[in-house]
């Protein structure tokens, strides 16, 4: 199976994956429709690309009270807007936090792999997000924990 | 040689998932569903009276899913006594089912406050597919709804209470609205937030009299005043159907008692969801967790040990979600434990509220609560659920969170919560699709 594989490090927080996710989600320019997020780490001077890792147990699918969520030919999780009814147990049941609530459709949303072409992937000018073969992993976390004690000092947070 | 022949009670999310999974996992035994109500999801019945959707939308197996299942059904009875020796359960027509291995998945009724008057016609509870058929007819434009009591089966109904009524006053004995969802701050914010709205709240009020008036009906408070209704509401609490089992010798404090398989301690009956009281993940001790997720858990964990794997549950993680007037608050594992560690903030201009709760370097719980559109700009209700769910160490975060309480992704993530969760499924295998 093909997996988007994450290196952070070579992300430099441009934020086109994000435009283009929301562009193939819900045909708009909005990050807010994006279901791939830029984490700002360091006060803004690294970047973490986080979305959905397909994961084996399918937290969102199994949660869900009717079955609005299957697995499509290249293995994504895909949520069906015909039978899913926005209770949002999904996006609880899920301990990543990549599902997410629509709240125009008001339904579920959550990377569908764009149907085995991402548009991320795409977009990406730095190939930060790549398609490949291989298993999801920690992508971030390593990345995330070396920064963790490099927050530039004298500044105030932004909350 | 055929398998095992499994008799599952109840066709509710636990027994429906143990069902499936029976199958999912290869097992070609005889299935028989005994059910009183025909398959359909709870969860989703404030979305049929807001008219979101219809009818057969709410139904999780059809007649031809259980056929391709290859379920035998007793559809429409109750079973009334359970003869463990013999292995077989007696039915309200008198009929016996012999079972190899038995699951109970018999869920819990609305409990009925006793108040006089509290049967009247316009009264209605909102638990079952009937008593939401009823509101939906009964409800209009015009119609002022009393709901009693402000727990978390009244605020899954509330938008669509607001879309379908007139007017809306909720009326809740404890001093504060959502008392085993949320604290007190959260339930303050919540309360201000529906005020504003047009909702009206009377907490810490009793109802001692419901009486008919006019076309409608007349509540009378303890204090002695009163308020007239077109239609009430309750939602006072839930009862474990467990009341057919006395004298079966299956051991039962508020739930039945299972052990890590979902076992009773009869060893071929098992139980799951909110007849079950099991393993709490966070605590370690046994409760009834009445909520959807864990009745899906239970029954796939005793249906895989059913079908003779061996696998067994680190517990179920309290959690609800609902969203009230474009408010959403959730909340997880032990939000109320009164001995944890608390880092808690408010963020008044987004009406936004967090509350973590730790023990040692663990977060045992947390509450989120925030408008609808800040909430699905970020990722925290997921990742709190996993840090909860997960029990990474967060010591050499505390500080972090209580200096900036609203940054949860970076503890998430430098702490490894993704690699720790990766490997985990509940049945010991990725999920095939539902």
């Amino acid at each position: 199976m093909k997996v988007l594989s994450i290196s952070p490090e070579r992300c430099t927080g441009c934020m086109r994956c994000e435009l283009a996710c929301a562009y193939m989600q819900s045909g708009a320019y909005q990050p807010a429709k994006s279901v791939i997020r830029v984490a700002p780490l360091e006060m803004h001077t690294s970047y973490a690309p986080f979305t959905c890792f397909q994961c084996d147990e399918g937290w969102c699918m199994t949660a869900c009270p009717v079955d609005a969520i299957a697995i499509s030919a290249v293995g994504a999780k895909i949520v069906s807007d015909d039978q899913c009814v926005g209770c949002k147990l999904c996006t609880i049941a899920c301990p990543y936090g990549t599902i997410f609530y629509d709240e125009d459709t008001h339904k579920a949303t959550k990377c569908d792999l764009c149907g085995g072409d991402p548009a991320c992937v795409e977009a990406c000018p730095t190939q930060a997000i790549e398609w490949v073969e291989g298993d999801a992993a920690d992508w971030l976390g390593e990345f995330a924990a070396r920064r963790a004690g490099t927050d530039l000092t004298g500044l105030a947070a932004v909350e | 040689m055929a398998g095992k022949r499994h008799v599952i009670l109840g066709s509710g999310t636990a027994g429906l998932n143990a069902i499936r999974t029976l199958r999912q996992l290869g097992d070609d035994g005889p299935i028989v569903l005994v059910s009183a109500e025909a398959p359909y999801s709870r969860m989703v019945l404030p979305y049929y009276l807001a008219r979101r959707i219809t009818e057969p939308h709410v139904t999780t197996a059809t007649g031809r899913q259980l056929d391709e299942w290859g379920v035998e059904r007793q559809i429409g009875r109750r079973a009334e006594g359970l003869d463990t020796q013999a292995a077989k359960l007696r039915l309200d027509n008198g009929e016996d089912v012999a079972y190899d291995d038995l699951l109970i998945a018999t869920g819990s009724s609305a409990l009925r406050p006793p108040i006089p008057g509290a049967e009247h016609a316009r009264c209605f509870n909102f638990w079952t597919l009937d008593d939401a058929k009823g509101v939906s007819k009964t409800i209009s434009p015009d119609a002022h709804v009393v709901m009693v009591g402000a727990g978390f089966i009244s605020f899954t109904i509330l938008n669509g209470i607001l879309e379908r009524a007139g007017r809306l006053t909720i009326v809740e004995v404890a001093p504060r609205i959502l008392p085993r969802m949320i604290d007190d701050a959260g339930a303050a914010l919540v309360t201000d937030w529906l005020i504003e709205r047009g909702v009206t709240i009377r907490a810490g009020a009793e109802i001692t009299r419901i009486a008919e008036q006019g076309q409608g009906l007349r509540l009378t408070f303890a204090e002695g005043d009163s308020i007239d209704a077109d239609l009430v509401l309750m939602a006072t609490g839930i009862r474990p159907n467990l009341g057919w089992l006395d004298g079966s010798g299956i051991e039962t404090n508020q739930g039945i008692l299972v052990d890590e398989y979902l076992r009773s301690n009869v060893d071929n009956v098992y139980a799951a969801g909110d007849v079950a009281e099991g393993r709490n993940r966070v605590t370690g001790a046994r409760e009834v967790h009445a909520i959807e997720p864990t009745a899906m858990e239970h029954g796939r964990i005793a249906a895989a040990n059913m079908a003779g794997k061996k696998i067994a549950y680190p517990g179920s993680l309290l959690m609800n979600i609902v969203s009230a007037a474009g408010l959403d608050m959730a909340s997880f594992g032990s939000w109320d434990d009164d001995g944890a560690e608390v880092i808690a903030a408010q963020a008044p201009a987004r009406r936004a509220y967090r509350k973590y709760l730790f023990r040692g370097g663990r977060m045992v719980g947390a509450i989120l609560i925030e408008s609808a559109g800040e909430t699905w700009s970020g990722n925290d209700v997921g990742m709190l659920k996993g840090l909860v769910q997960s029990g990474v160490d967060l010591s050499a975060w505390k500080s972090h969170l209580a200096e900036r309480p609203f940054e949860i992704k970076k503890p998430y993530l430098a702490t490894g919560t993704t690699a720790r969760l990766l490997p985990e499924t509940i049945i010991g295998q990725p999920s095939p699709a539902m």
